[in-house]
């Protein structure tokens, strides 16, 4: 090693083998993400179906006609209660439930752990096809609810849009709590033990340590789910088309959905206005990642 | 030293595979969304073969239109024994346009079969969008006076003929008759009736049976479409989007909502739901496009008990329209162009095979010509043991040559969604004028270029 015959020290070394590593992955990427990503944001200035495209009339016409598209407008409303209450109910139940499962002196730890990390492991579709037979008019969860005398006839849950979104809703939460636990129990088991004890030898309680400990030495890792939880439901394409397919009357179409079937879904292929809506929740993501990289900041 | 050697391998290996990616589809890639598109193509293997006799085919439903495939690949041996016909069977009609869609975003056709099979009601707008990926078989050796008008009015575009008609989509009207017995009803008695009459006979059915008389999926409603093509009337009118100023349509609107609140018709939220609807015996009537029969008759303890006919109308005259099915295209990857055109000329087109093929697709997989001197055939004019020995392929071919031409639109699908939303807004309180006016807007505003 200590013959640097072409003058280059140990560093510079170090950094040309770096690059190399890194080069045909960033290849790769450049090559089917960024140049399809560069295609789609040329497309979304263009407008006319098919094949039959020319260049869009103001040339930001998609990006002014999907403010006056009710439909759209819907989509993102209904995407954005799904945000709304789904995520932060998913989190708060998943750093519970992490809490819950990081205590050493629970009995069977492991197997609860993959119980409740189970639900990732399936496809979306067919667990949306399960919750669509679930809820169904003569489903198990109609079955139940009458034979316990709770309904006095089988409700239409997927047939109204109250019951439509909260199904969706429920469903979304059973898919993707488990694995945000993953995460938090990951993050709490960097926590010191010893930090704990402290907090016990001070006197402070089970409430106090997991606000004053916990969340706080958390926080990188809650910030993460909070943007992966964003950009996941901003993204909602699955559950809508397979649990409802944005039914009844399109009340809980999503974003994604409704870019779908501008493009493939009806064959009406206006690929421009279906690349345009994609960047707006593009640039949705990121603002409201942003936010919450910010939020996340202050509290460090 | 080894594992220097084995992972800078990898990483070679790696590297030539991206750069190999981008080299197969850098040539046509001036249009292309995402030049990646190229290697799905061949995970739905679709392909077309090297050999001069062989033709490829991709269709859906195996006990439908693929029993008629071959029942035609054998009818066209018997002239030309080395003729094969490749079928690659896809799960759902949706495969095929979505293949063509990406085959012709990418511009590269290289991996579509020779022919496809082609939803009638997608065909116009996929000519439009995408007019590179097919060729016309206008000069094909068929009678085109031999089929049923409607049905061509598909197919045709700018004046040329772009199919080959494979089945026939006209609408039944099923009755469960020994249940309309039951109430004090025949046949005759449901046959040319008004819809109001309808409601009134469907009352008193789900009253006495708690079955209803008519059912339908209720996300991408067949109903406004089929009750207004029987009255001779469009959602679509010179190009534009006709709902709103629709004095049949808003009729038509009433009658539905009427009907749902007299328990006379029952919209599933699906079509799973749907057919589980009627598979689950809830129904005393079908109504839907004659494919819908394989459906009907998987119930087996109700042999027997259906019969067939002709849809009710405002006017009280029996009522004629058709909804789905399907032609046979010939895309533009097909180089045995004149193998392909005398094979469907041969077969579904009419010519010396048109009676063997279609006789054994109704026999096999329940396919119904519209072509009218097939539907002449022995076959057709057989009684049918689930239908109580009704004639009901002869009965079908007969409906079908009433039915009326309509005028057709590239967002037919689209307009079925809008008004299938107003319907479900009427039902839940919006008033019939504000939700049509409001499905007017939405379509419209889906037209716009």
């Amino acid at each position: 090693m200590s013959k640097n015959k072409k003058g280059m020290n140990i560093q510079a070394k170090q950094q040309r083998a770096g690059w190399i590593f890194l080069a045909p992955a960033t290849l790769m990427i450049a090559v089917f993400s960024f140049y399809p990503m560069i295609q789609a944001f040329i497309t979304s200035f263009t407008t006319g179906t098919g094949v039959n495209t020319k260049a869009a009339d103001p040339l930001n016409y998609n990006y002014l006609r999907m403010f006056a598209d009710r439909t759209f407008l819907r989509s993102v409303g209904n995407t954005f209660l799904y945000l709304a209450i789904e995520v932060p109910i998913m989190l708060i139940l998943a750093i519970l439930l992490a809490q819950l499962l990081n205590n050493k002196d629970l009995k069977f730890r492991g197997l609860f752990r993959t119980m409740v990390f189970l639900p990732c492991a399936t496809s979306l579709v067919s667990y949306a096809l399960i919750f669509k037979s679930l809820f169904a008019q003569d489903g198990l969860i109609n079955q139940v609810l009458v034979s316990l005398g709770i309904l006095e006839s089988n409700y239409n849950f997927l047939g109204n849009t109250g019951s439509a979104r909260a199904v969706i809703i429920i469903a979304l939460i059973w898919r993707w709590t488990g694995y945000n636990m993953v995460f938090y129990l990951a993050g709490l088991q960097n926590i010191e033990y010893s930090v704990y004890e402290a907090a016990k030898i001070d006197g402070a309680n089970g409430w106090k340590t997991f606000w004053k400990i916990t969340v706080p030495l958390l926080m990188p890792t809650i910030v993460m789910t909070v943007i992966m939880s964003i950009n996941g439901t901003l993204q909602l394409f699955d559950e809508s088309v397979n649990l409802t397919k944005g039914g009844p009357a399109m009340s809980t179409m999503t974003m994604s959905h409704y870019i779908y079937n501008n493009a493939f879904g009806q064959g009406v292929g206006k690929f421009g206005y279906a690349s345009a809506m994609s960047f707006f929740i593009f640039i949705l993501v990121a603002i409201l990642s942003a936010i919450s990289m910010k939020v996340g900041d202050n509290r460090d | 030293m080894k594992k220097k050697i084995v992972s800078l391998l990898l990483v070679g290996v790696l590297a030539m595979s991206a750069f190999v990616g981008c080299g197969k589809s850098s040539g046509n890639s001036a249009k292309s969304d995402d030049s990646a598109n190229t290697e799905e193509n061949t995970a739905a293997k679709m392909y077309t073969s090297d050999d001069e006799n062989t033709l490829t085919v991709a269709a859906w439903d195996a006990n439908f239109n693929i029993p008629a495939l071959k029942a035609a690949e054998k009818a066209f041996q018997k002239e030309n024994p080395d003729f094969k016909l490749e079928i690659i069977e896809q799960s759902q009609s949706s495969d095929i346009e979505n293949a063509i869609t990406t085959a012709a975003q990418s511009g590269n056709y290289e991996n579509l079969p020779d022919i496809v099979l082609f939803q009638d009601h997608y065909i116009q707008q996929y000519v439009t969008n995408y007019p590179d990926a097919w060729q016309d078989i206008d000069d094909a050796d068929i009678d085109w006076s031999d089929f049923g008008e409607e049905k061509l009015s598909f197919s045709t575009i700018d004046g040329k003929h772009y199919g080959a008609p494979v089945d026939n989509g006209t609408v039944i009207f099923a009755y469960r008759v020994d249940l309309l017995e039951q109430c004090g009803y025949t046949l005759d008695d449901v046959t040319g009736i008004t819809w109001d009459k309808f409601i009134e006979i469907g009352e008193k059915v789900y009253n006495e049976t708690g079955k209803y008389l008519l059912s339908m999926d209720g996300s991408g409603n067949d109903l406004p479409y089929m009750m207004l093509q029987a009255e001779g009337v469009s959602q679509f009118k010179d190009g534009k989007a006709n709902i709103a100023d629709n004095k049949t349509m808003t009729q038509i609107i009433e009658v539905i909502e009427k009907m749902q609140q007299k328990n006379v018709l029952l919209l599933a939220n699906d079509w799973s739901g749907y057919t589980n609807d009627i598979q689950k015996d809830k129904v005393a009537g079908v109504m839907n496009g004659n494919w819908i029969i394989p459906t009907i008759e998987q119930v087996a303890e109700n042999s027997g008990k259906w019969e067939i006919t002709s849809m009710p109308t405002l006017s009280g005259e029996e009522g004629y329209a058709s909804n789905g099915g399907a032609s046979l295209y010939v895309t533009a990857n097909c180089k045995k162009t004149d193998l392909a055109k005398k094979f469907l000329a041969y077969t579904f087109g009419g010519g010396d095979g048109a009676i063997d093929t279609y006789d054994n697709a109704l026999r096999d997989g329940g396919v119904i010509t519209t072509c009218i001197s097939a539907g002449k055939s022995d076959v057709y004019q057989e009684g049918v043991e689930y239908f109580n020995n009704q004639a009901i392929y002869a009965k079908i071919v007969e409906m079908g040559s009433h039915v009326k031409v309509v005028e057709q639109s590239d967002y037919h699908y689209t307009a079925r969604e809008k008004v299938a939303a107003a319907i479900t807004n009427i039902h839940n309180g919006t008033s019939v004028e504000d939700a049509l006016a409001q499905a007017q807007q939405d379509l419209e505003f889906a037209m716009e270029e």
